[in-house]
């Protein structure tokens, strides 16, 4: 647990590495593939300029490896809070398997609608082919694809929607301590089963914020987790986890879902708490393309690397405020 | 007390620590593998050519501890082949725990499968190296034997590829070079065709796969010496090999064959089934899971600019040894620069005079040699060995190379470097 997150691609191994920033020598790990000279990589995997020797030539005609775009139709839809929808629809087997994995997300728009429509919505649950996501209709993409018609596009998958995913991942019968805010109920709940399912005492702490409703507490309980449900996190959340913090109890991890000031906060209550626990956080970066390519989700990060975050893992507290 | 961290366990860090803990120092060796001696774990050859007058003078100056152990542990002695005369063989299968108990009896910490991945510098001092696991270990002084081969990337784009070699950076993870991460700009050494880098000399064959008569040979003789069939010569590879002792025509039209435990094959890689074609070799098989028949790994990645001390330029802390010192073959080779590095840490941290070894000597001249000719490009394309090639001749022809012991004892004690190593400087 003790293992720091160095600055490392979630697409490693899968079946999108190598990928186009490979191609354009922009790879977030291979030096060679960064255009340096020799090797100078900090990863003891499976070489990444070997798998890109050993992968197919890509033809200049042909689409690189990209994620895949699949039509389906939305099968449920149900309004659970004033502007906050929960949407269910089917994908392939395929597709379904990958977006079980922690920190899955996808990109979502109307057939009709140009690429730049496509917006990344994080996985709430999926139960065989069937994946049901939460969107709030906030903006132009979010309006669009709510008001449109019952056939969407689905893109991905994409998995770099938590930072710290491999605390998660990796985390058996240790006490978690699940702080969720608003929108980040929707990947919490994905966390959250999956903690449990590993034997971990998980304990969350939910408040409704934006959305106005605590739509994931009663699933939490049934599931096994502790549930405190708070009005707000600012005025009674912050106060339960310091309390949580100082009651001596051995922690494991913190996971923070929610937007980057709650992240800001729980980082706060550790400070006050004289605590030093790894933290898993959503990442809120904004997103356009997922590839890597476009730089929407570019942050700095405290020793003035620029991230892409969509592809890189970091620790939140790295990242420059 | 000093702290000397040596990064690296090869032949050089070996030394280095040895050197660092008889002038007094505390001194820790981090290893990324699981065994020390690197690339001395598939080398063997020793005291061959100049080598010998090389390692004679180390055991005069006090620091003979390692060629001491090779010497109790060789398969063969006073053995010739094509262009070498009095060579000995240690058995690369035993080696390795031998040294280990060398060093720690001199109470030396040998830490395996720690992976050096960074360094934590203030101004021109490293304050400590980071692991892998992201343990942090302070230092005083640092000695970089982190090589200069692979990893894998750097093999597949100046080689043929990753060869699953000794140096197992897959299943480790690769090399990093603590110099590169203290922000000193490296230089890499070439083929002779001016590309970067150079392939490893020599490949290891699985000796029970060789007939019986081979064999049996190789038992009492040592060294076999194969003619390879006139389709087969392809004299062009001779520039790829980092071992230029060995690049000779007779090595292009004989296969030579030594018996180090494995069967060492003195050519970088030959195509299995174009072995096999020549009698006693039918049936031949390259140690398992190494892909000799295919390519080698590429060394000359990272040579750290130093001086004749062995001091790293641009750090004040940190010395250099063995390959990372320049374009130099073979493991005597990194001993005597070990040595060197090993007892300069520790006059470093005491604010001593460092030691550096007069030109009189094969080593101090070879140290300085290697530093004047790596200036010029063509002098990166050249190997220096005491075994062979230019350095080998320079020795004959200005009188350094000299086989008696007597007469080099005689001369170290000239130089007055008599026990040198030997001398607790704290």
């Amino acid at each position: 647990m003790a293992r720091k997150l160095s600055a490392s691609c979630i697409d490693l191994h899968s079946p999108f590495c190598p990928c186009i920033l490979a191609e354009t020598n922009h790879c977030i790990l291979c030096s060679h593939l960064k255009g340096q000279s020799t090797c100078d990589c900090n990863w003891a995997g499976v070489c990444i300029l070997y798998e890109k020797y050993w992968q197919p030539k890509i033809c200049t005609d042909e689409k690189p490896t990209v994620r895949i775009e699949v039509e389906t139709t939305i099968s449920r839809r149900e309004l659970i809070a004033t502007n906050t929808h929960l949407l269910g629809f089917t994908v392939n087997e395929s597709l379904a398997a990958e977006l079980g994995k922690t920190g899955s997300f996808v990109f979502l728009k109307q057939p009709s609608d140009p690429e730049f429509f496509h917006f990344p919505v994080g996985v709430m649950k999926v139960n065989g082919r069937m994946v049901e996501v939460v969107i709030e209709d906030v903006g132009p993409k979010s309006k669009r694809l709510l008001t449109g018609g019952e056939q969407i596009v689905v893109r991905g998958p994409y998995y770099n929607g938590i930072l710290g995913q491999p605390w998660i991942d990796n985390i058996t019968c240790g006490t978690i301590i699940l702080v969720v805010g608003g929108m980040g109920q929707g990947p919490a709940l994905a966390i959250g089963t999956k903690l449990l399912a590993n034997q971990n005492n998980v304990i969350a702490i939910i408040a409704p914020g934006k959305t106005e409703k605590i739509f994931i507490g009663q699933e939490l309980r049934e599931l096994g987790a502790m549930v405190y449900a708070v009005d707000s996190l600012r005025r009674s959340g912050m106060g339960i986890l310091g309390r949580l913090f100082e009651a001596g109890e051995k922690i494991d991890l913190v996971v923070s879902t929610g937007p980057d000031e709650q992240h800001y906060g729980v980082i706060a209550a550790m400070q006050c708490a004289s605590v030093n626990i790894p933290m898993a956080a959503t990442n809120n970066a904004t997103m356009c393309c997922g590839e890597g390519i476009c730089g929407s989700c570019q942050r700095e990060a405290v020793d003035n690397r620029t991230l892409r975050m969509c592809k890189v893992q970091t620790d939140f507290s790295q990242l420059a405020t | 007390m000093i702290k000397v961290v040596v990064a690296g366990g090869g032949w050089s860090g070996c030394a280095a620590a040895l050197a660092a803990a008889k002038a007094g120092a505390q001194v820790l060796v981090l290893e990324r593998t699981d065994m020390l001696l690197g690339t001395g774990l598939v080398g063997g050859i020793f005291r061959n050519n100049g080598r010998y007058t090389a390692a004679e003078e180390a055991i005069a100056m006090g620091g003979g501890d390692l060629f001491v152990a090779m010497d109790a542990n060789v398969r063969h002695k006073g053995i010739s082949f094509p262009g070498h005369h009095h060579a000995s063989f240690y058995d690369v299968c035993s080696m390795e725990p031998l040294v280990k108990r060398v060093l720690q009896n001199y109470g030396i910490d040998i830490r395996t499968q720690a992976r050096v991945v960074d360094v934590q510098k203030y101004a021109k001092t490293i304050q400590a190296v980071i692991l892998d696991n992201g343990e942090v270990i302070p230092g005083d002084v640092f000695v970089d034997t982190t090589g200069t081969a692979g990893p894998m990337g750097n093999c597949l784009k100046y080689g043929n590829g990753c060869a699953m070699c000794i140096l197992r950076c897959p299943t480790f993870g690769p090399r990093l070079s603590l110099c590169a991460k203290a922000q000193v700009k490296e230089f890499m050494g070439q083929k002779t065709d001016g590309s970067f880098g150079a392939m490893s000399g020599s490949c290891k064959l699985n000796k029970e796969s060789l007939s019986l008569e081979l064999r049996g040979k190789l038992a009492k003789e040592g060294a076999v010496v194969l003619p390879v069939p006139p389709n087969l010569i392809k004299s062009g590879t001779l520039g790829k090999k980092a071992c230029s002792q060995y690049a000779l025509p007779e090595y292009a039209a004989n296969l030579v064959l030594i018996d180090t435990g494995h069967v060492k094959l003195m050519t970088s890689y030959f195509p299995l089934n174009d072995l096999r074609t020549l009698p006693g070799l039918e049936n031949a098989r390259y140690e398992d899971p190494y892909g000799g028949g295919v390519g080698n790994s590429v060394r000359y990645m990272g040579i750290a600019p130093c001086n004749n001390n062995l001091k790293v330029d641009g750090v004040d802390n940190l010395f250099c040894a063995g390959e990372k010192f320049g374009v130099l073959v073979g493991h005597t080779e990194a001993i005597v620069t070990g040595l060197v590095a090993g007892n300069n840490a520790v006059r470093h941290s005491l604010d001593m005079q460092y030691l550096t070894v007069p030109r009189v000597l094969a080593t101090g001249d070879y140290i300085s040699f290697v530093k004047e000719q790596m200036i010029s490009e063509a002098g990166l394309r050249l190997r220096y060995t005491f075994s062979g090639s230019v350095y080998f001749e320079r020795m004959k022809a200005i009188g350094l190379y000299v086989i008696d012991r007597a007469e080099i004892a005689d001369r170290v004690e000239k130089a007055g470097l008599t026990d040198i190593y030997s001398r607790c400087l704290v």
